[in-house]
């Protein structure tokens, strides 16, 4: 007789097979709308490097152009922006589809235009910056024309001038994009945050376009931005949610716990199986590791809205809607946007490992220098990290000053 | 058609609620069903309220009363039982339309104000007509008259945290006047506020119900408060109704044990108003009288001194006999020069702000109405007596005088004398001079 065995026969469950096995299915049968989302994705990615890092004299004038058009709006002229913006995108989409703004353009008695193309070095009239320098023109000229506000006329004026300053210095005096694109990160960073935080935008910039890491902190910059924005966009309705009902709220609990915990090199797992190598599965697993305090923020700052108030609402007979836009967002947004912080400062810290998939930027820096044991490369990409973290940490928390809460709360102060 | 209309309502929290009802509508008290995991809040509560009246809901706290309140405009769900706003059972409502009959029947005003503080002062009080979709200028326009109508004119442009807490109350109830509903719900609206701004906020409230006619019903766990608000009382204990009726029946003939302690501890003469305890003039004469005719009115009615009233009911004033006992002496033919005046309090005047009145003056004081017509008199004993707690060891002399009848003023005297906390006021308003106190009795039949 065989001595007896006290080992109890644990069946194994082959958790990981079927989790390979799950992912395997949705690809094959959902192969087109991770395709899809993998584009939007891209192209957003891509575009806003081109924005930050490769800046057309196009997009200087329509960051421009916005400035002012966010002016008119926030002064209630909606009617007259928003048909300015109607014509241009109108004539955008023709131009883009048919060629149509140029062949309207170049029917127009043009060598005004093409002096200023001149200027630029082009030989021919390159139709969007036309538009956009006319929606800009028209914006302007809005400013001056339907309202009588000085402030309105000053950001005009100072748009007008500094757009004009930015063209001159980058496409004919030929100063570097990336000093020109900082200055005005750092212009931003002081209308929102103050002259302490811009201060340390323009000396931290300065290190990371002397450190030559300005190209790749645009594009980690940009990847945190989509990555933001995604999480953002889907993160606060499920807090909404989470708020409005306790189902939904322990449902989603467990699940944000568990995407907080699981190790981010695991769902790189997925991540690459669904979308491939490169900067997309990076977003997503940044959107999946930054989302959950989000969601915990949102639900809590709107669960934090006194009861009373929320009673008030339905006491006036308020939709429940209504009471949410009008009553619980605007109360909980100090918090909700505690929660945005956090997404993309979460969002920062997963930057390196983006950079393992191929996401690039300020990641790839850091990996290179891990893999390689290139430390001064690694530990210049962290520095540059650090400094875009600061520089974002603080614009986002200065934005909640201006939310009517907070406006209000200093008023009573 | 009352206003609003409760008819046997309950409300149960809980997962057994139809059972508990069945027990409670039995009679028993919810105590005694606590085995059945149920908290029975509102118990078998039945009451009508009339257009224009202010119905005061009181009790302590845990007496249901928030729960009845939020019942009557469909916050809370009810259990059991109905109500009616303006004839419409809204128990039978569905979710848009009760929303509907919210804003533009029933407004409420909240024990903590429960103000938007992102909200300027104007977007507050204008909430109302913003939730029904009144186009900005109109609604900013009536915002801008209730504010006005409670005293906050100038302040549209703060936000709720700038202002203390009666300007913000104020506020609250500027919202609920901007949403133009015929009925006001107002749960502890005053109770968070310190005693002399909230007496203001009461006066406040009162002069504007007398000129807009709203119908209020008004939740306050303050007697003094419910006493000097409401038309009607009911007063909750442990869910159920106690007693339902004025200040006054409440006070001199509560419906039970609980009831009657609970009103023991009340100012009553903050309740008791001049109409309630005044006398019927008697005599009077009119001004075209001559001193003799005067002389002789108060001599058949053996009284030291008469009223002076015109024929339309207008008080001129008062003479005494000794003036006029000179002046027929001295042969005069007309009493001008003769007639001293009155102090005078209106029907409304609780007896507590007439002491200080009834000492200045050796007459007793005199009731006018809005056309300066008199309508009753109040001779100092009156006043003494309607100290008197009612149902204390002596009934026989407790439950006349505060009725206002006529009584003899020896009976009078006695109560006066023996009442049982003579308020501060009348303490000092005793020593007074011999010859007033016997003024004051003869002025009595």
């Amino acid at each position: 007789m065989s001595p007896v065995s006290y080992a109890v026969p644990v069946p194994r469950i082959p958790v990981g097979e079927s989790f390979d096995s799950a992912i395997n299915w949705l690809r094959i049968n959902f192969e087109v709308v991770f395709d899809f989302i993998g584009m939007v994705i891209q192209i957003c990615v891509d575009n806003l490097f081109s924005l930050l890092a490769e800046t057309s004299a196009t997009q200087f004038t329509l960051a421009a152009a916005g400035v002012v058009g966010v002016g008119l709006l926030a002064r209630k002229r909606y009617a007259p922006t928003l048909i300015a913006v109607a014509i241009w995108a109108g004539f955008y989409v023709a131009e883009l589809s048919a060629g149509l703004a140029a062949s309207v353009i170049a029917s127009l008695p043009a060598p005004l235009f093409v002096w200023a193309m001149n200027l630029f070095g082009s030989s021919y009239v390159y139709p969007p910056l036309v538009l956009a320098l006319l929606l800009f023109a028209a914006l302007v000229a809005l400013s001056f024309i339907v309202t009588r506000d000085r402030g309105q006329q000053i950001i005009a004026a100072a748009s007008a001038a500094s757009l004009l300053a930015v063209l001159a210095l980058h496409f004919i005096v030929g100063v570097q994009l990336s000093l020109i694109v900082g200055a005005l990160l750092a212009v931003l960073a002081y209308f929102i945050a103050g002259w302490g935080v811009a201060l340390f935008s323009v000396l931290g910039f300065l290190l990371i376009i002397s450190m030559e890491s300005w190209s790749n902190a645009m594009s980690s910059l940009a990847l945190i931005l989509v990555a933001t924005l995604v999480a953002v966009a889907v993160s606060v309705p499920i807090g909404v949610l989470a708020a409005q009902s306790r189902k939904v709220s322990t449902v989603i609990k467990p699940v944000l716990d568990f995407m907080q915990t699981l190790p981010a090199f695991v769902y790189l797992l997925p991540a690459i199986a669904f979308f491939s190598i490169g900067t997309v599965p990076g977003v997503i697993a940044t959107v999946i590791f930054s989302m959950p305090p989000g969601v915990r923020l949102t639900e809590l700052g709107i669960r934090q809205v006194d009861k009373e108030l929320v009673e008030a609402g339905e006491a006036f007979g308020a939709p429940d809607f209504q009471i949410l836009r009008r009553i619980q967002i605007p109360l909980a947004l100090a918090t909700i946007m505690a929660g945005i912080n956090q997404i993309i400062m979460l969002s920062l810290s997963m930057v390196v490992i983006a950079g393992m998939v191929g996401a690039g930027g300020l990641g790839n820096d850091v990996y290179t220098g891990i893999a390689q044991g290139d430390v001064p490369v690694g530990f210049e990409g962290g520095i540059a990290v650090v400094i875009l973290a600061i520089f974002l940490d603080r614009l986002t928390g200065a934005v909640t000053r201006f939310s009517p809460a907070a406006r209000a709360q200093r008023a009573s102060a | 058609m009352p206003a609003v209309r409760a008819d046997k309502l309950y409300k149960i929290f809980g997962r057994r609620p139809t059972r508990a009802v069945e027990l409670l509508a039995d009679g028993r008290h919810r105590d005694e069903i606590t085995s059945l995991n149920v908290t029975a809040a509102v118990i078998d509560v039945s009451f009508e309220v009339e257009p224009g009246e202010i119905f005061v809901v009181m009790g302590l706290s845990g007496s249901g009363k928030s729960t009845l309140i939020r019942m009557l405009n469909g916050l809370l769900p009810h259990t059991s039982g109905s109500v009616e706003i303006e004839g419409t059972d809204i128990t039978k409502l569905g979710k848009s339309e009760l929303r509907k009959l919210r804003s533009e029947k029933v407004s409420m005003v909240f024990q903590h104000f429960a103000l938007f503080p992102h909200r300027s002062v104007l977007d507050n009080a204008a909430y109302g007509l913003e939730v029904r979709g009144v186009a900005r200028d109109e609604r900013d326009a009536k915002a801008r008259e209730a504010l006005a109508m409670v005293g906050l004119d100038g302040w549209e442009h703060k936000v709720p945290g700038q202002l203390s807490g009666g300007m913000q109350q104020r506020v609250g109830l500027a919202r609920a006047l901007a949403a133009d509903t015929d009925i006001i719900l107002m749960d502890e609206a005053f109770s968070a506020l310190d005693p002399l701004i909230r007496r203001d906020m009461q006066t406040q409230l009162l002069e504007l119900q007398a000129s807009l006619g709203k119908t209020i019903i008004f939740i306050t766990h303050d007697l003094n408060e419910a006493m000097r608000l409401g038309h009607r009382i009911c007063v909750l204990r442990d869910g159920r109704v106690a007693q339902i009726g004025t200040a006054e029946e409440i006070l001199n003939d509560p419906a039970n044990d609980y009831v009657a302690n609970f009103v023991e501890d009340v100012d009553r003469t903050r309740v008791l108003t001049a109409s309630s305890v005044m006398e019927a003039p008697i005599p009077v004469v009119d001004p075209g009288q001559g001193p003799r005719a005067a002389l002789r009115t108060m001599r058949d009615n053996q009284t030291p001194s008469a009223f002076v009233v015109r024929r339309d009911r207008t008080l001129v004033g008062a003479v005494n006999e000794n003036a006029i006992g000179e002046a027929v002496r001295d042969n005069v033919k007309a009493l001008d020069g003769l007639v001293d005046s009155l102090e005078r309090v209106t029907p409304d005047t609780p007896v507590a702000e007439m002491f200080a009145q009834a000492a200045e003056s050796s007459y007793p004081l005199a009731v006018v109405d809005d056309e300066e017509r008199l309508v009753g008199v109040i001779p100092r004993g009156t006043l003494l007596a309607a100290l008197a707690t009612p149902n204390g060891d002596d009934n026989e002399t407790g439950e006349e005088p505060s009725r206002g009848e006529v009584g003899e003023s020896g009976t009078t005297d006695d109560t006066a004398g023996t009442a049982e906390q003579p308020h501060e006021d009348a303490a000092q308003s005793q020593p007074d001079p011999g010859g007033d106190a016997q003024a004051t009795e003869g002025s009595r039949q």
